[in-house]
């Protein structure tokens, strides 16, 4: 348990979308910081730090970018530091923003991110120089076709056909159509992404998330800041992370430790924050999931490994409608990763998503009587996870 | 603070390590942590690692070095600022009272990269990165404004420069590297006038680890001695834009300075026994004193600071890392007779623009 009460007491987003040419790398920073302030009835003066959110700069073009951000975001003269695990850099950052005041050093803490993912020409080249220079880079390895082998191997493993992930793009994009802020968004048929363009099979391009720019913002506090401010905020209940090999071919066989395409690390990260949150039973506790999902294959295993429903079994809960808005759990009702991917914040994403929900404040797309909300993030290889788990009451 | 260090190793630094790669220089040293506090890796409950992508040079550097940093399986975040920011990381994860036993590891394989592009590149498209602003250029500015407001002279600068790599000649875990005369530093190159190009610290390859316990956990383990107890920490980021205000005043190092003291419970300086600061030149060594014109009983630079050794990112950790051998009477050679309190300071960021200052003390 921490030292001292952490709450989300303020969320900010801007649009994603593919281009934001009218403004800035550091503007976008600070319209979302902007409006998590706003949303938290504070102002600049009333942060005492500022945790930045970004993962590869190379996709920007300007190394340590988040200095260049800190007039923007108001950081001048005070405590700063930027957090980056690849794709999972959103989550580490909140869960960095909460040590800071868990540890009862600040009151108050700002965690803002932003990017642009699409001012590199191609986003997969970057992908694949994280790889080893010596052994991996000429493979064609980047994020496409690396998942694409993980699935392969979970299709293998349970039967899963296209047809089914086809599914959680038809509900991610119909999900996303309540959410103003989301990149990819419709109503689209199974037919439509089975026809979409082959990209890396069993990948078809609507199988996969956009590279989106935009930036995202959550101000953090502790229990009396949070008391003054806020009538309803989100606690920060529950954390948990798994770093893993970078090696995909060590984390598949029989002497794996964690299985690849079961994403089992989730398996350890969950079971720290289910404890923290007092989640013994998750498919009951909780009612709003926001995975980090890129591609439509990613969700089954999330699922599975973090304690909703056995192995294999996703994918016909997903059939069925468990997954969809008011069902057993309803998975990114915010439309997810798959229909907005600013890399460098969308963990964050995840989590103000989360927390909105957890606030009442989602809009359009609130669930019903949410009194958990759990939140995660994957980066790297697929080999840094992390989840947060937000609550309504304080455990 | 509730936060100890528990134990500590630093790779022995060289201008180019060849013979290893960055995987096993980071093994070697966050191995060499653990068995210097008689800790395994699987009694670990979090790790912290501290480097830069871009001079490790590679997208996502910690995907390879994330499990030679000891991560395997465990909860690890990585930041990109500096070694000592990640201490203050670190610290902050062990005082949340979440966690209670981790590793924290920085590095600099400053040799991988072309360092002075990739300072380039940290500067903004629109206005600062055609004009070819680097590391040496940004130093220059620096020099040129301090010069200014502390009344600097050349002689002074080039005394410190020698004094600087006097001392370091005596660190076993230093460079060693040969002491230039006054007259050599004299008449080196500008690199950017007023700045010199042996007025400059070498960059080094280098990488430090740290084991961290909080109190909890030194509770419930009485047979275990710490070396040092961390018992302030303050850092702080400044403007991005290189004004005089920015450049002159050193607000970042003075704040960071007294907040940390502050935070540590002493009174004043006078109650350190040293500092160990992150003196990239000469000029940065004598603007420093000047700005917070150190007592007599509080020695500075004892290790020999960046001229000892220079893992550019890591070098504020390396500065820790040598303050609490301090606390602990095991700094060897350049050990303060009676050190009981010793600081440390790191500087990171675009043009030095963050500060970090940590405190030990002996326990």
């Amino acid at each position: 348990m921490p030292n001292n009460r952490v709450a989300v007491i303020g969320v900010g987003e801007t649009v994603f979308k593919t281009r934001i040419d009218d403004k800035t790398y550091v503007e976008l920073a600070q319209d979302a910081a902007k409006a998590a302030l706003d949303d938290a009835g504070l102002t600049p003066d009333d942060i005492d730090a500022i945790v930045f959110s970004m993962a590869p700069t190379q996709f920007m073009g300007v190394n340590d970018v988040d200095k260049w951000a800190v007039d923007s975001v108001w950081a001048s003269g005070k405590p700063f530091m930027r957090v980056h695990t690849g794709g999972a850099t959103g989550g580490s950052a909140l869960h960095a923003g909460f040590a800071h005041v868990a540890s009862g050093m600040f009151r108050t803490v700002l965690v803002v991110g932003a990017d642009r993912v699409t001012e590199t020409r191609d986003a997969q080249h970057i992908l694949n120089l994280i790889w080893d220079p010596f052994y991996e880079q000429d493979f064609a390895l980047n994020t496409v076709t690396m998942t694409a082998l993980s699935t392969q191997r979970y299709m293998h493993k349970y039967g899963t056909t296209e047809e089914q992930y086809a599914r959680v793009v038809v509900r991610s994009r119909k999900n996303a159509l309540n959410n103003p802020y989301a990149h990819l968004k419709g109503n689209v048929t199974v037919d439509d992404v089975m026809k979409s363009p082959r990209m890396s099979w069993p990948y078809k391009l609507f199988d996969i998330c956009p590279r989106s720019a935009g930036a995202a913002a959550l101000v953090l506090a502790n229990q009396e800041v949070t008391k003054e401010r806020c009538s309803r905020p989100a606690f920060i209940n529950g954390i948990g992370g798994t770093t893993s090999t970078v090696f995909m071919g060590d984390r598949v066989g029989p002497f794996s430790d964690a299985e690849l395409s079961d994403e089992a690390e989730f398996v350890s990260a969950g079971k720290e924050a289910y404890a923290d949150a007092a989640i013994t039973n998750p498919i009951k506790q909780i009612q709003v999931v926001e995975l980090y999902d890129p591609f439509s294959s990613v969700q089954f295993p999330q699922l599975e490994s973090l304690g909703f429903c056995k192995r294999g079994e996703a994918q016909n809960l997903s059939d069925e409608g468990a997954f969809d808005m008011g069902g057993l759990v309803s998975v990114n009702p915010s439309g997810g990763t798959l229909c907005s991917n600013p890399i460098g914040v969308t963990g964050l994403v995840r989590v103000a998503d989360a927390a909105l929900q957890v606030m009442g404040k989602a809009g359009q797309g609130q669930v019903a009587g949410v009194q958990n909300a759990l939140a995660t993030a994957i980066g790297g290889s697929v080999q840094f996870v992390n989840c947060t788990i937000l609550g309504a009451d304080y455990v | 603070m509730d936060t100890y260090i528990l134990g500590l190793a630093m790779h022995p630094p060289s201008a180019w390590i060849v013979d290893k790669r960055l995987e096993e220089m980071v093994f070697d040293t966050a191995k060499a942590a653990l068995d210097s506090a008689g800790i395994a890796r699987k009694e670990l409950d979090h790790i912290t690692i501290a480097a830069c992508d871009e001079l490790d040079g590679r997208s996502i550097s910690s995907m390879l070095l994330s499990a030679p940093a000891g991560a395997y399986l465990k909860d690890e975040i990585k930041t990109t600022d500096s070694g000592l920011i990640g201490l203050c990381l670190e610290a902050m994860r062990i005082e949340s009272g979440r966690f209670h036993l981790g590793l924290l590891s920085s590095w600099n394989k400053s040799s991988k990269a072309p360092f002075e592009d990739v300072m380039r590149m940290r500067c903004e498209p629109f206005y600062t990165r055609d004009i070819g602003l680097n590391a040496s250029i940004a130093d220059g500015l620096f020099a040129r404004a301090v010069k200014a407001a502390y009344g600097i002279c050349e002689s002074d600068v080039n005394a410190a420069v020698h004094a600087s790599y006097e001392q370091a000649s005596k660190n076993e875990r230093g460079m060693r590297s040969a002491v230039p005369s006054l007259a050599e530093i004299k008449a080196s190159a500008y690199v950017s006038v007023p700045l010199r190009k042996i007025q400059q610290a070498p960059v080094t390859d280098g990488g430090v680890s740290m084991v961290v316990c909080s109190g909890k956990w030194l509770s419930d383990h009485p047979d275990r001695r710490p070396l040092a107890r961390l018992s302030g920490l303050a850092w702080r980021i400044d403007n991005y834009q290189l004004g005089e205000e920015r450049l002159s005043k050193l607000h970042g190092f003075k704040e960071t300075l007294s907040k940390a003291v502050a935070m540590s419970g002493v009174q004043d300086l006078s109650q350190l026994d040293l500092i160990e600061l992150d003196s990239q030149t000469g000029f940065h060594e004598v603007a420093y004193r000047r700005a917070f014109n150190p007592p007599s009983t509080c020695q500075v630079s004892p290790s020999g600071g960046p001229f000892a050794q220079n893992p550019y990112f890591c070098t504020g950790l390396v500065h820790a890392a040598e303050a609490v051998l301090q606390v602990s009477g095991r700094a060897g050679a350049v050990q303060v007779k009676g050190a009981k309190r010793a600081a440390a300071h790191g500087c990171h960021g675009f043009a030095q623009q963050g500060n970090a200052i940590a405190i030990f003390e002996g326990v």
